[in-house]
């Protein structure tokens, strides 16, 4: 279970002052799909860092399985982004030197795990989203579609209970984002809690539940 | 391990140009350092080598080499040199008459040295080291033979008169005219170059035939053998004593044991070396801060990268070690041809001493130097390294993911 707690997150530009979180109280509970929906600017992504341990609030905590992460060492958090969670974003970020094999066992190899048995569990991470035919493409030769799969696919990849993505279809059509949508169903079925920020109603709409922000607030 | 071998490997080709510039500091400055040892290990060898056999030889002269000393010096005598036998620890003593004279061959003529020396002490002074010339055709294998207890004006040449002076080469048998005086060549000593290439273009006459066509039997120096190399400085002290109080004269003669001439040059070598090798470690430190500049550009530009890394589970070690490692591969790759150029450079040095100076120096390669200088690569490649790299693993996740 995912729990924030008066959640507050202050950016300092010089004498500016942004929150972009203010007091945020969230429960997500395990097996959960939920839609995050806002406008521009509201703290969206702001929240899903936060969840997702890229980031530390300014105060209040996130607690995932009742472990408070603001308490956690550097380390500590890396493995739980290594272990726990598998981060999507808008605009794919796969390493463009690397394959899309080499892309997903990147995490597994960061885990330290032996190097076949590293291949072997990223491609079958390529197979379930369905790209065993583009496992040797670099990212440059693969369409925005195919390269949010091999993105999921490295989120998937060290078998994580919890699925963040900012906008995962932000950035490819409706096709291919009802594509990702369905594989991210699939991953809810399988019993993970996925996390999505979206801006498409539609896409919302297939979410088990959505929350609304505005100006770094959850509204009810 | 492969797969960050081969990221790194991706990310280090994938900017070609500035890899190898990078790479290219390290190769000179190593090349450098393995050059300049590889060559100074020779020459130590072959000074060490050529004096190691003048060792236990003491060398008299008139006159104090000190400076300031120079002008009319006078000259040493039977008794200076009977004296000098007497001491103890004297193993023998030669005396030698030199002048500078006139000699012709076949019309032309040229001023040369001509020594005499007593046959007998010839053996005593160069022992085992300057041998007759080789010639497989003649019976004994070699060119002539050396002088004897009662030759009369005949002569033992040095290599260089005998092939460069005279438009025609002279052989054994041939005739030289002598301050006037007809020689016969019976000898033709083998070529010495070096320390000893004085003994290339001098002539050999016995003494006696010296104090008669020289018209003097003023000794020109006094080598001494000594027993023990040890006792060496001392007995050079007594000398210039003994000498001194025969021509009732303070400073009258100088006695130079050549074993702490070797010592000097021996350390005055050691110093060049540490000079050389200083100026190479320039070379190596404007290496390093080209690797910390590359690896730095290489942290900027990636920076995106290390945030995407870390968001999906890299660790600050797992960053700092493909950075550090992207250093490290650079300077060592740098570092082996670093060392294959130090050696194609010393032996091309070795050979162009030889072709210009006509010294033998060999370029010795030790493995430990070329070990010694991939260790020198890897260290610099890592500790330039280590400030972009612990940048690099330092950086907060998000802020490196929202850079572009
Ligand atoms: N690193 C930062 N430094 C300063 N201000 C920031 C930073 N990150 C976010 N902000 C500010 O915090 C607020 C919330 O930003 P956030 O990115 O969470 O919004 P969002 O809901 O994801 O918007 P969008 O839908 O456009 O992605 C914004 O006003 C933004 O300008
Ligand atoms: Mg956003």
């Amino acid at each position: 279970m995912i729990r924030t707690e008066n959640l507050t997150k202050v950016y300092r530009m010089g004498e500016v002052e942004v929150q972009a979180l203010r007091d945020v109280n969230l429960e997500i509970q395990d097996g959960e799909f939920i839609a995050i929906i806002g406008p521009s600017g509201s703290g969206k992504s702001t929240l899903l860092n936060m969840i997702g341990c890229l980031d530390k609030p300014t105060s209040g905590a996130v607690l995932i399985d009742d472990i408070n992460t603001g308490k956690l060492s550097e380390n500590e958090l890396a493995e739980i982004r290594r272990e726990k969670i598998g981060f999507i974003f808008q605009q794919f970020n796969l390493i463009h030197t690397l394959n899309a094999l080499e892309n997903v066992a990147l995490p597994i190899f960061f885990a330290g795990v032996r190097r076949e048995k590293r291949l072997k569990r990223a491609e079958e991470q390529l197979v379930k989203v369905g790209l065993e035919d583009r496992i040797y493409h670099k990212p440059s030769e693969m369409s925005g579609g195919e390269q949010q799969r091999v993105a999921i696919a490295r989120a998937l990849s060290n078998d994580p209970e919890i699925v963040i993505g900012d906008e995962p279809t932000g950035n490819v059509d409706t096709e291919a984002g009802n594509a990702i949508m369905d594989i991210l169903e699939g991953l809810n079925r399988e019993g993970r809690t996925i996390i999505v920020v979206t801006h498409d109603a539609d896409i919302a709409a297939r979410a088990g539940r959505t929350k609304r922000m505005r100006d770094g607030k959850v509204l009810d | 391990m492969k797969d960050a071998f081969l990221l790194v490997y991706r990310n280090i080709k994938e900017r070609k140009t500035r890899s190898i510039l990078t790479m290219l500091g390290i190769v000179v400055g190593i090349a450098a350092v393995i050059a300049i040892m590889s060559i100074s290990y020779g020459m130590q060898e072959s000074i060490t080598e050529q004096l190691s056999e003048m060792a236990d030889i003491i060398m008299v002269t008139p006159g104090s080499v000190e400076l300031g000393s120079f002008g009319d010096f006078g000259s040493l005598n039977e008794r200076d040199l009977k004296d000098v036998e007497r001491i103890q620890g004297v193993k023998e003593a030669a005396a030698m008459i030199g002048e500078i004279e006139e000699v012709e061959y076949r019309g032309e003529m040229f001023m040369m040295q001509i020594i005499g020396i007593d046959p007998r002490d010839m053996d005593a002074v160069f022992g085992e080291t300057v041998k007759l010339e080789e010639d497989s055709g003649s019976e004994t294998g070699a060119s002539g033979r050396e002088l004897r207890e009662n030759d009369h004006k005949v002569c033992e040449i040095g290599y260089s008169i005998a092939r460069d002076y005279f438009d025609d080469e002279i052989g054994v048998n041939d005739r030289l005219t002598i301050n006037g005086s007809k020689f016969r060549v019976v000898g033709v000593l083998e070529k010495q170059g070096g320390f000893r290439s004085g003994v290339d273009s001098q002539i050999y006459v016995t003494k006696r035939d010296a104090v008669n066509i020289l018209d003097t039997a003023d000794i020109s120096t006094i080598f001494v053998r000594v027993r023990d190399i040890g006792e060496a400085e001392e007995i050079a002290a007594e000398i210039e004593e003994r000498i001194d109080d025969n021509h009732k004269l303070d400073d009258f003669t100088s006695a130079m044991a050549m074993g702490g001439a070797i010592e000097d040059l021996e350390s005055i070598f050691g110093i060049l070396q540490v000079f050389l090798l200083a100026i190479a470690s320039i070379s190596l430190i404007v290496a390093s801060l080209g690797i910390m500049n590359t690896t730095l550009m290489s942290v900027m530009e990636r920076t995106h990268e290390i945030g995407v890394m870390k968001a999906i589970g890299a660790k600050n070690r797992n960053i700092l070690f493909l950075f550090l490692m992207e250093a490290g591969l650079v300077s060592v790759v740098g570092g082996v041809l670093g060392c294959i150029v130090g050696i194609v450079a010393a032996k091309a040095i070795s050979f162009g001493i030889v072709a210009i100076f006509g010294v033998e120096i060999a370029a010795i390669v030790r493995p430990e130097v070329l070990l010694g200088g991939i260790a020198v690569a890897v260290l610099v490649g890592i500790l330039s390294g280590l400030y972009p790299a612990r940048k690099a693993s330092k950086m907060s996740p998000v802020e490196a993911v929202r850079y572009e």
